[in-house]
């Protein structure tokens, strides 16, 4: 009755998905870190390396597809395969916002750096955060610590919007000179995007923890509030 | 649950000899639901299976204690009329046994024991079940020649339709798709979505995702206890006890 091959080629499934998880972690602080000391290298290998986690990707497409069709599992495994398909979806989503980060990091290196807007690093530290409680709350199955994280996401849309709403402000003051200004505008811009990156990436996040508790204890967190 | 409940056991030991096969199983089984019985091979499924319409008793040596209720009436009752609840509670066993007779005769084999003559009647009767089996357009024109002839898959719904022809409110099958290929296996889990409607189904299946696809109760026996019982979305994709899953999941060693 034990399952043998089948158990084994779902804990490969994991692997598989931890070393997404990582890729897509690396890809994220790093473009966390080459925004913030401005480093236009860095940001260039977040785009090369996107290639690798969206192979993974398909990889985990396939293994979970097949082992659904051939294995038809049941219970915590059944979750655990469709929760590692939704989270590799937003994991991917995660390194794709990265790359957007890196791309706007690329344009920002090439200018003068804007004043400094502290909400922007606090968004920083809270997406950073909630990504990595994600991924740890996923490898340990801690539904517990996954619990923790949706909290937080209301925190990094307030800082989001503190961020527009002080970038708007360096847009409204005067500076002389047209295209000075049409400099500051476009920088400032490209930094709300990043922000706006940043609190998709809380978002998914979210999305993670949830799919954690989904796969530990059967639950459905997904717009509980809202039903 | 506004469910009527059909049979109330309660607190059911099962012996054969000195060997306890069932161990104080305590279970309510859903009027015109099916209630799927799963478990590694003796677990006692088909013992309790069996228990409820008394099929045990054939055998030398058995013991029952406790109470297997039907619509509040204990089927062990000593003024019981065994004949009459096997009727009211039919059975469809793993193996098609047709009668070696024409497939007609199959279907009114019972109905003629039960005294009735009248051949339109019987005629009526014989179709509707064959109707209801899901077997009349295949066996229409051929209702004259032997049951033997038809395949494993017609056969066990000849089984079923003979077994639908005496009226029975509870239908047993034990094992009904294990000998039959996917698309026999198929028709019979089709019909048991049909049947359903009209009866009450207790089916025992080593096949989990035929319970997962047929039922609507699911009971998971282990050892000759009843460890689980829940709806069957539930205890496929969310079991409440360890063991449950450790079975479904395939982690027992």
């Amino acid at each position: 009755m034990e399952r043998q091959n089948f158990h084994k080629e779902l804990e490969q499934l994991k692997l598989t998905i931890y070393k997404m998880a990582a890729l897509a972690r690396q890809s994220f602080e790093n473009a966390c870190k080459a925004y913030l000391a401005r480093d236009d290298d860095l940001a260039q290998t977040i785009i090369d390396g996107d290639r690798d986690i969206n192979r993974i990707e398909l990889e985990i497409d396939r293994q979970s597809l097949r082992l659904l069709a051939l294995e038809q599992p049941m219970a915590r495994d059944l979750r655990m395969i469709v929760g590692i398909m939704r989270i590799s979806n937003d994991l991917e989503r995660i390194a794709d916002q990265s790359v957007n980060i890196a791309e706007r990091t690329i344009f920002l290196c090439q200018h003068s750096p804007l004043e400094r807007v502290p909400a922007m690093e606090a968004l920083i530290d809270i997406s950073k955060k909630m990504f990595t409680m994600a991924v740890t709350s996923f490898r340990d199955m801690d539904a517990e610590a996954a619990k923790e994280i949706p909290a937080m996401d209301d925190q990094a849309d307030e800082y989001n919007m503190q961020v527009l709403k002080s970038l708007i402000e360096v847009m409204a003051a005067s500076s002389p000179g047209f295209e000075k200004r049409v400099l500051k505008m476009r920088r400032s811009i490209q930094t709300i995007i990043i922000s706006r990156c940043l609190e998709r990436i809380a978002d998914m996040s979210t999305n993670i923890a949830e799919h954690v508790v989904f796969i530990a204890e059967g639950v459905n967190l997904k717009h509980i509030q809202k039903l | 649950m506004t469910d009527t409940i059909k049979f109330a056991v309660k607190k059911l030991d099962f012996y054969y000899g000195d060997f306890k096969a069932l161990d104080q199983i305590s279970m309510d089984i859903a009027e015109k639901q099916a209630t799927a019985l799963i478990g590694p091979s003796g677990c006692g499924k088909s013992t309790f299976l069996r228990c409820l319409n008394r099929m045990n008793d054939l055998i030398p040596g058995i013991r029952v204690d406790g109470e297997i209720l039907l619509d509040g009436e204990n089927t062990h009752d000593p003024g019981i009329d065994v004949v009459q609840l096997r009727r009211r509670v039919g059975m469809v066993f793993q193996k098609p046994n047709p009668f070696p007779k024409t497939i007609f005769e199959n279907v009114a084999y019972g109905l003629r024991v039960n005294g009735l003559k009248n051949k339109a009647m019987l005629r009526e009767s014989v179709e509707k079940s064959l109707v209801d089996a899901a077997l009349f357009d295949e066996v229409k024109d051929r209702l004259n020649q032997s049951a033997l002839g038809l395949s494993g898959g017609q056969q066990q719904r000849l089984c079923i339709a003979r077994a639908l022809a005496v009226k029975p409110e509870v239908l047993l099958m034990d094992e009904p798709a294990s000998a039959l290929d996917p698309i026999a296996t198929q028709k019979i889990e089709d019909l048991i979505h049909q049947l359903k409607k009209h009866y009450t189904i207790v089916i025992v299946t080593h096949n989990m995702q035929q319970a997962a696809r047929v039922s609507d109760v699911t009971g998971f026996f282990y050892m000759g206890r009843l460890i689980e019982t829940g709806d069957t979305e539930t205890l496929f994709t969310r079991p409440k006890l360890k063991q449950t899953e450790d079975y479904i999941t395939g982690r027992f060693g």
